[in-house]
């Protein structure tokens, strides 16, 4: 809260006591706003709002006495905080209870003793001063969690979903630490890419790039892989975490399948503008250390292991719309697809050669071709 | 309620007293709060004096309880006094008992002025 000073509405009829209250409002350092009925009050309250601190009230006015318009201020949501300290020459305890039970903050009688208002009215503005604090603080709490929902919201539209998800959920903090899963690495990139970004434009490299990575990004998400990093036409997807999937190198086939599938519709039309690119895929699954990889202020949620090393090696040697599977990976699959060995290849870094399978097809795919066994 | 007046102090010196005291002897404001006063005050009692000429009690409370009220914050003892008997009457609805009581609140209220001008706090 500001410092600035408080302000004090005087509402009483009689000029010599506003004058009265006022001045001794001036000497308590506050402000004072006055009215000359609960009419006048209320529209000062409602045309002053939260720049109101206190109101001195009396009772025995016209035009909406002191009770009408403790009353009012007390059934009006916005106002109802107030804390409002009658002050009246009307006698009689009666009076006093109605005006405690309507909300009245205290209730002094007039002729009032300065000392006495004074300690009152410094009481009644630190109660107002708690109060504004509480509102102030809740609001700042409201604007902390909308801005928290509207990080969330534009994080995820970089990260992967899951990892997007991963970072509010309280087992989030656990996995990104670092952990050991068996995992299926899918790599892919673009035949031809680099001598085709050397001659187009850099806006149509640009809107190539954007178009590949929009119907790439949709299949990714189609098929629940976590998506480590684009660089350029180069992709690394992952399968089998944060969210384990006893399916993980199924999905990995079918997503490549289907971008291979996606990218001959993109292939055609980029063909008509006259660029001939192609696409290649590796995939390997092997045991693969996952977590947050990288340092403050650029964190990557990876996987490092053999299988990542052996799908980028894979997606390399690939041919143009080649999927080559680790023999590894191939085994959990065979029965789902139609591969053919492409025979041995030496892979660099690895000491011995392997034979990796290439994807023709995927058999359910051809069902409606075949009829089901 | 005649004449029962006479034991309070047309004007208590105590209450200029404390009001000079709170405002650190600001002579300045005691005396813009007296004409304040006296302004107020005139047109007060015309409206009790209405409410008598018109035989309406209940009109009487309110001009009779703020003059009460505004007497009593500057020392103004025996019209508060009276104002205070008026105000109850109006309330009760004994406008008979009325007019020798308004006619009771003129003399005070001139005493008054006499005694706020000897103080030398009005014109």
């Amino acid at each position: 809260m500001s410092e600035r000073s408080a302000v004090a509405l005087v509402v009483d009829d009689s000029p010599v006591n506003r004058k009265l209250l006022g001045r001794l409002l001036q000497t308590l350092d506050i402000e004072a706003v006055e009215a000359p009925d609960g009419l006048g009050a209320l529209a000062s309250l409602r045309k002053l709002g939260d720049a109101v601190d206190v109101v001195l009230l009396d009772i025995e006015m016209p035009e909406m006495d002191g009770y009408a318009t403790l009353a009012a201020i007390k059934d009006d949501e916005a106002l109802r905080h107030l804390p409002v300290i009658m002050v009246s020459s009307v006698d009689g305890l009666e009076s006093v209870v109605r005006c405690i039970e309507l909300g009245a903050a205290d209730y002094l009688p007039k002729p009032f003793n300065p000392a006495i208002l004074a300690a009152r009215i410094r009481a009644s503005l630190n109660a107002k001063r708690l109060h504004d604090l509480e509102v102030e603080s809740a609001a700042r709490q409201a604007e902390l969690l909308r801005t928290i929902e509207r990080q969330k919201e534009e994080l995820s539209r970089f990260l992967s979903p899951q990892v997007a998800a991963l970072v509010s959920s309280a087992e989030g903090e656990k996995l990104l630490v670092g952990h050991r899963r068996l995992a299926t690495s899918v790599f892919c990139d673009l035949r031809n890419f680099t001598p085709f970004s050397e001659a187009a434009d850099p806006e149509e490299v640009i809107a190539v790039l954007g178009e590949y990575h929009r119907a790439m990004g949709a299949l990714i998400m189609e098929h629940g892989g976590t998506l480590e990093h684009f660089a350029g036409d180069g992709m690394h997807v992952f399968f089998n975490d944060p969210i384990p999937q006893d399916d993980h190198v199924e999905r990995a086939v079918r997503m490549a399948v289907g971008m291979r599938e996606a990218f001959a519709d993109l292939a055609a039309d980029w063909a008509r503008r006259g660029h001939t690119l192609g696409f290649g895929v590796g995939i390997a699954t092997g045991f693969a250390t996952l977590g947050r990889i990288g340092f403050e202020g650029r964190y990557d949620y990876g996987m490092v292991g053999t299988a990542v090393i052996a799908a980028a090696r894979l997606s390399s040697v690939a041919g143009p719309n080649q999927i080559l599977l680790m023999p590894r990976s191939f085994a959990s699959v065979e029965d789902l697809i139609v591969a053919e060995s492409v025979g041995e290849v030496q892979l660099k870094g690895f000491s011995h050669p392997v034979e990796p399978m290439n994807v023709v097809g995927l058999l359910d795919a051809a069902v409606g071709a075949v009829p089901a066994s | 309620m005649t004449s029962s007046y006479g034991d309070v102090p047309v004007l208590d010196p105590g209450v200029i007293a404390e009001l000079l005291e709170s405002t650190g002897g600001d002579e300045e404001f005691v005396r813009d709060l007296v004409a304040t006063y006296v302004e107020e005050g005139t047109g007060l009692l015309g409206g009790m004096r209405d409410a008598v000429a018109s035989g309406d009690a209940a009109a009487i409370v309110r001009p009779a309880h703020s003059l009460k009220s505004s007497s009593a914050a500057i020392g103004v003892m025996r019209l508060s006094s009276i104002c205070r008997s008026i105000e109850a009457a109006g309330r009760e609805g004994r406008a008979d008992a009325l007019g020798d009581a308004v006619e009771e609140a003129g003399a005070a209220w001139t005493a008054s002025l006499e005694a706020l001008q000897a103080a030398g706090l009005a014109p």
